[in-house]
């Protein structure tokens, strides 16, 4: 049998430290997305995306050029992995009415599609998505709705398994993690679209894990009485979780960086958002989760 | 849970049992017939053309409310009521059309009420009235009926039109009440099934030839042979048609084209077709028709029932008079749909189509389903609108397979490799449940017939790497019992009995979170969330019941004392 001591790390001492830092990092992201904003992708801001293969040695200024060749001045040019492959953004069209930009956006595709394969030898249109103004919005609105319905049963059903000043922990967690998450897209300029946006619903799912096994072994040592001071029972308690908090999420970062290097695309964005999403959650389910149930029972006595 | 470690035992072999007879039919070839439940990919695997229409379904409404607008005060002249004009309103905040009929005098309201009740009593209803006019509006069920309708015929064209490709397992279906959504897997001429999809639908009218050639079948299978082509080959009716034409044009009789229709009892076109030589000057088309709907004649015997608006009543009358007893061929995006026998002048511009009595009632029914839908389709032709395209190439998905195949390996082995080096013993145990998790899970997919996308494969690796999650809560809380000094066998029990309630709660939240991407999400994220939903529920299968009967199976029936950990 391997030795195991449960760490004996002060977690609650040091919550000042790292709420500052989490209040900190969270306003930073406010800010960052009020200023910098979020670059969103076509399935949100509408719009046309390409992904082009071609048989002959090309470099993204050769596509930019023909791109721009075709009247898309405002086309962004990307290489995509490796070699002779391009993802060619062109943002949506311009028109008066939703039905006259629909119909621009279907032109747009006729016009790159056949530009691209005149203007290079053996190109291969490998992916084409092409969304209208209506379906952009409504993709946005149960977006956020979504969101928000997740929170929501979140919060009804922590507060109905714990008591009700465990709830407001959890959910508080999961803004800070879906805030910061954003907060380093917008840093980084990344874009998010639909699959983002389920990366970081699953994230608030995640996360919650974590938080979830703390406060569940906080409730059973209230029951136990292992000590008077709450305090004491939640720096034990998270010091008794520690090293499961930890392994979990490596074994999910395992997985998650394997789709990362060995996907491509769609799954390794989708990767790298889990990924952010679980280096920060866990932080958030030591850090933040129970400073604040132990804030809110300081409160109510 | 379950005490005897027997039943235990069984339930689990009864559950891979299950999963691999469910996977098995994966690994054999389809055959013809064969029903068998495969997994199913989706478009961004598969590869193929996503595209969502608009349907412009008020512009029909507004079209047809025009047509009745004018046909009203046709019917209040016939009828001899003195009504100056009916005009057409249109309320912009419920986007609905109003009818006001303006009464000539004062006398006139009782003789036009009873025309509206006699003739319009399913369509209309009438919102007011006074001594100069009468308000109408059109009955609630009939508007939503046009609506439906309109929606069913525009998705029942291009269904037609995607026939023509031969794609495997094309996908057309209602979103809303107002969006189509075309799913066409493993298409290769993107810009040809766009081009045949929002064109719009043409109707013709053609006298058939009275005298067809009897070497005709002969002519055909002859230009078949000498150009190498059949429609099979060809895949596409309008180029098979269209290269027939073109090579029979000095056989074919002077100002005739040859065209198809379906035989019988044939399926589609290609299981078995009748050629019908027809006229070819487009005199009478869709445009002059009004509607068309299915009727029942004094026996009960479906028919359908069309009206033209008056310069068609006018043409119609006029090709009726001079060709008794000729056959007119209704003919849609060149497709013979019928050729009813004309039996005599037709005028006032309403005709009915008989289907032939006493047969199957059903499939008489059905043909007058389908004709009247045909001769809807052209008369009242729904504009469509693309609002979505998403296009995957084969290599792309081909591509992509493999890299998502690839990380679900090698996510499997690190985590299956970490867990075997930190809890060694109960590491095995663990990967055993693991390996048994992800059979579950792809039998699982295989049963609910669920499709795989890309980043349903993600949440495969991903639920890879939380399955574990639960047996290192277990493990941890076992070697904590270990440490206070308990036995392995009461430590076991411990562990697992203090571990339930926090891996159920944690797995209850992914899966409300599984459950709202799921209602919310579109296809490939949906896919995601029906992956991992069922990643939950297997997992807690296999980490907490099938790990706990191995652990019981070791410590209580073998007695072991003790197991690395």
């Amino acid at each position: 049998m391997k030795d195991n001591k449960t760490t004996n790390f002060d977690f609650i001492g040091s919550a000042k430290l790292f709420v500052g830092i989490s209040v900190a990092l969270v306003v930073i992201s406010i800010g960052l997305l009020v200023s910098k904003g979020l670059n969103y992708g076509i399935d949100f801001a509408g719009g046309t995306e390409i992904q082009v293969r071609f048989g002959e040695t090309v470099n993204t200024n050769q596509v930019r050029e023909a791109v721009a060749g075709m009247g898309f001045s405002k086309a962004q040019v990307q290489s995509f992995a490796e070699g002779n492959e391009f993802v060619v953004r062109l943002p949506s069209a311009e028109g008066k009415s939703e039905k006259e930009i629909n119909q621009q956006n279907n032109a747009t595709i006729k016009k790159a599609r056949e530009g691209l394969s005149t203007q290079f030898t053996g190109a291969e249109i490998r992916r084409v998505d092409s969304v209208g103004p209506q379906i952009g919005s409504e993709l946005k609105k149960n977006g956020i709705l979504a969101v928000l319905y997740a929170l929501l049963l979140i919060l009804i059903y922590v507060g109905l398994r714990f008591d009700y000043e465990f709830a407001p922990g959890a959910v508080v967690c999961l803004f800070h993690d879906a805030i910061i998450t954003l907060g380093i897209f917008s840093l980084l300029g990344k874009e998010v679209n639909v699959q983002t946006l389920a990366a970081i619903l699953t994230i608030i799912g995640y996360s919650l894990n974590d938080t979830i096994v703390n406060y569940d072994r906080i409730r059973e040592n209230i029951t136990n009485k292992i000590s008077k001071s709450l305090k004491e029972v939640i720096n034990v308690s998270i010091n008794e979780t520690l090293s499961r908090t930890i392994w979990t999420s490596l074994t999910t970062m395992l997985a998650v960086i394997a789709l990362y290097f060995v996907g491509k695309g769609v799954i390794a964005d989708f990767a790298f958002t889990l990924g952010i999403g679980v280096i920060v959650g866990t932080y958030s389910s030591i850090y933040v989760a129970s400073p604040i149930v132990l804030a809110l029972s300081k409160k109510k006595a | 849970m379950i005490k005897s470690l027997q039943k235990r035992a069984l339930l689990i072999l009864v559950v891979v049992a299950t999963c691999i007879y469910s996977l098995y039919p994966n690994f054999t070839e389809p055959t013809e017939g064969d029903s068998k439940k495969r997994i199913k990919y989706g478009l961004d695997i598969k590869g193929g053309l996503h595209i969502v229409m608009g349907v412009d379904i008020n512009g029909v409404v507004d079209q047809a409310s025009k047509r009745l607008a004018s046909t009203l005060e046709q019917y209040f002249k016939d009828e001899k009521v003195g009504v100056s004009s009916v005009d057409l309103t249109k309320d912009e905040d419920l986007d609905l059309p109003f009818f006001s009929v303006n009464l000539s005098g004062a006398g006139e309201l009782e003789k036009a009420e009873k025309v509206i009740s006699d003739y319009y009593s399913n369509v209309l209803q009438v919102v007011s009235t006074d001594d100069s006019k009468i308000e109408l509006k059109y009955l609630d069920s009939y508007l939503e009926l046009t609506k439906t309708r309109t929606l069913e015929q525009a998705i029942e064209t291009i269904r037609n039109r995607v026939d023509e490709f031969g794609v495997a397992e094309p996908s057309i279906t209602a979103q809303g009440s107002d969006r189509i959504l075309i799913q066409l897997p493993g298409l290769k001429d993107v810009s040809q099934a766009k081009a045949l999809i929002n064109k719009a639908a043409f109707l013709e009218f053609q006298l058939v030839e009275q005298q067809i050639p009897p070497e005709l079948p002969t002519w055909i299978d002859e230009a078949e042979k000498a150009g190498e082509y059949t429609l099979e080959k060809l895949d596409s009716y309008s180029k098979y048609v269209a290269q027939l034409n073109n090579d029979l044009a000095a056989k074919l009789p002077k100002n005739t084209k040859l065209v198809f229709g379906k035989l019988d009892n044939a399926a589609t076109l290609k299981a078995g077709k009748i050629p019908y030589l027809v006229s070819d000057n487009a005199s009478l088309n869709g445009d002059d028709l009004k509607n068309a709907s299915v009727a029942y004649d004094e026996f009960g015997s479906p028919e359908v029932n069309l009206s033209f608006n008056p310069v068609g009543a006018k043409k119609f009358a006029d090709i009726t008079g001079e060709n008794v007893n000729r056959q007119l061929a209704v003919i849609l995006d060149g497709v013979v749909y019928s050729a009813p026998n004309i039996q005599t002048r037709i005028g006032g511009g309403n005709a009915r189509i008989t289907l032939g009595r006493g047969a199957d009632y059903q499939k008489t029914l059905d043909e007058a389903k389908v004709l009247s839908m045909a001769l809807r389709a052209g008369a009242l032709p729904a504009q469509l609108e693309q609002l979505e395209e998403r296009t995957v190439g084969p290599t792309l998905g081909k591509d992509s397979i493999e890299a998502g195949k690839n990380a679900i390996l090698l996510g499997g082995l690190l985590v299956l490799l970490f867990m075997l080096f930190y809890y060694k013993g109960f590491g095995v145990i663990a990967n055993l449940a693991l390996v048994l998790n992800i059979l579950f899970i792809f039998g699982m997919l295989t049963a609910l017939d669920a499709t795989l996308t890309l980043p349903g494969l993600a949440g495969i690796a991903l639920t890879i790497g939380m399955a574990v999650d639960a047996n290192v809560i277990i493990f941890e809380r076992i070697k904590e019992e270990l440490a206070r000094g308990q036995n392995y066998r009461k430590a076991v029990e411990d562990g697992f009995g203090h571990a339930f309630s926090a891996i159920f709660d944690a797995n209850i939240t992914t899966g409300v979170v599984c459950v709202i991407l799921m209602y919310f999400g579109t296809g490939p994220v949906r896919g995601f969330a029906v992956t991992l939903l069922c990643g939950l529920v297997t997992s807690m299968f296999t980490s907490i019941f099938v790990s706990r009967t191995v652990c019981d199976f070791l410590f209580v029936k073998l007695q072991w004392k003790k197991l690395a950990i």
